[in-house]
């Protein structure tokens, strides 16, 4: 387990560095300023939908909305369905849940460029308040031998965790843009019946101290994120261009080779 | 756009790391027995005779002709309110019994669909017959994977 993690923290690097390594050679270039508000998005998980209809045991479904700040400060909040079916390997138990969750954070751009890239680095706190089944048809007693298939149903559970991101988004075209991130999430309360743990937490994934997930977005933006080769944001006036724009004014006009030559020649 | 035609590729890993990690972590531990020790003179001891338990009631031999007996881990049915264990001591020409009822709540424990369902116990209340055994005492009523000691089962002094 620990050499899973290893590979997975690697890979998160791995993800990151060409990205960071790559901005900064382009970070002399013009930097442009974003507006307070410079967007807003709504969003959803194609993992989530992908794993439902590729009938994998668990799935998170879910959706999500977020506001951006200067293009730097993505404040989100994502709400979404877990679904879990599990059948028992060597058991004839059979665990299933599906219940909603929530989860409210933040994510912070890297890019210091307004270029339609976002690398994106956050928090999430999220939590799920649920209902899980479990069955076991063949249980056994093992001093009378006689068998009693066991139903457990509406066991409620409450867990509360916190997820670190990394991920990276670009835009594909007009509005819509598409993006991935990886998530470390660690537990940080749980609640579940005496009688036993539930296999799977509504959001958080496989119930665990620890966990890892992940997330590809498509999101639909608007605002000034979406509109920057056409300058203007939709939510506040694009500081940078106007600046510019000011100064080209400013500039006087260039002197004809001709005249200029005159007026050394007085 | 070199990061564009990176994008998928990270989709895929994303994918695969998700869906290609999968453990099963069941207890290694995991047969629910009730421990009881044998006591005498307020010291633990052994039972130089044969020991034999029975369950009169399901007809099942629990512990089956055990020589120096000290240390008793038997499971509890998982339905029955109460369990009727006949505690019976063969020696050279002599033979005697008692019987111990134990009185109980259990409730089920899982941990995975991957791993079998067990009952815990909670023993609320144990009576016996007296004809070796003085006095039975309950040190810890929960009966778990834990395999603390449950049950103190008091010989009757061998002065007597």
């Amino acid at each position: 387990m620990k050499i899973f993690r290893f590979i997975c923290i690697l890979l998160l690097i791995s993800l990151a560095s060409p990205i960071v390594l790559g901005q900064n050679k382009k970070n002399n270039a013009s930097k442009e300023k974003a507006p307070l508000l410079s967007g807003v998005g709504v969003g959803v998980d194609l993992c989530g939908l992908a794993m439902k209809g590729v009938g994998a045991r668990f799935a998170n479904m879910e959706v999500c909305g977020r506001v951006g700040l200067k293009e730097k400060f993505f404040p989100i909040f994502e709400i979404g369905i877990g679904d879990c079916t599990r059948y028992g390997g060597e058991t004839t138990n059979v665990f299933s849940t599906r219940a909603p969750y929530w989860r409210i954070g933040m994510d912070y751009n890297v890019n210091k460029k307004v270029n339609g890239n976002r690398f994106l680095v956050g928090f999430r706190y999220g939590f799920s308040t649920y209902k899980y089944d479990f069955s076991a048809p063949d249980f056994k007693d093992p001093v009378y031998g006689t068998y009693a298939p066991l139903e457990l149903e509406g066991l409620k559970g409450n867990n509360q965790w916190l997820e670190l991101c990394v991920g990276f988004e670009t835009r594909l075209w007009s509005i819509v843009r598409l993006g991935y991130n990886i998530r470390y999430k660690t537990r940080t309360l749980q609640s579940v019946s005496e009688m036993g743990e539930p296999y799977f937490v509504p959001g958080f994934g496989k119930n665990d101290n620890n966990a890892f997930g992940g997330t590809v977005y498509v999101t639909f933006d608007v605002g000034k994120s979406a509109h920057l080769k056409g300058g203007k944001g939709l939510f506040g006036k694009h500081k940078g261009k106007k600046e510019e724009t000011n100064k080209e004014q400013e500039t006087p006009p260039a002197e004809s080779a001709p005249r200029a030559a005159k007026r050394r020649q007085n | 756009m070199k990061l564009v035609k990176g994008f998928l590729p990270a989709c895929i890993i994303t994918l695969m790391v998700v869906l290609g990690c999968d453990t099963i972590d069941c207890t290694l531990n995991n047969t629910v027995v009730m421990v009881s020790n044998i006591y005498q003179d307020g010291k633990a001891v052994e039972i130089n005779d044969t020991l034999s338990i029975t369950n009169p009631d399901a007809s099942v031999v629990l512990l089956n002709s055990k020589t120096d007996a000290s240390n008793l881990k038997l499971v509890l049915s998982y339905f029955q309110p109460v369990d009727t264990l006949v505690l019976t001591i063969t020696g050279d020409g002599y033979q005697f019994e008692d019987t111990l009822w134990i009185e109980k709540t259990s409730y089920n424990h899982f941990e995975s669909p991957d791993c079998p369902v067990n009952m815990f116990h909670h023993i609320t209340e144990v009576r016996s017959t007296h004809v070796f055994i003085d006095s039975v005492s309950i040190t810890q009523p929960d009966v778990n994977f834990a395999e603390h000691e449950n049950l103190q089962i008091h010989l009757y002094s061998s002065a007597d």
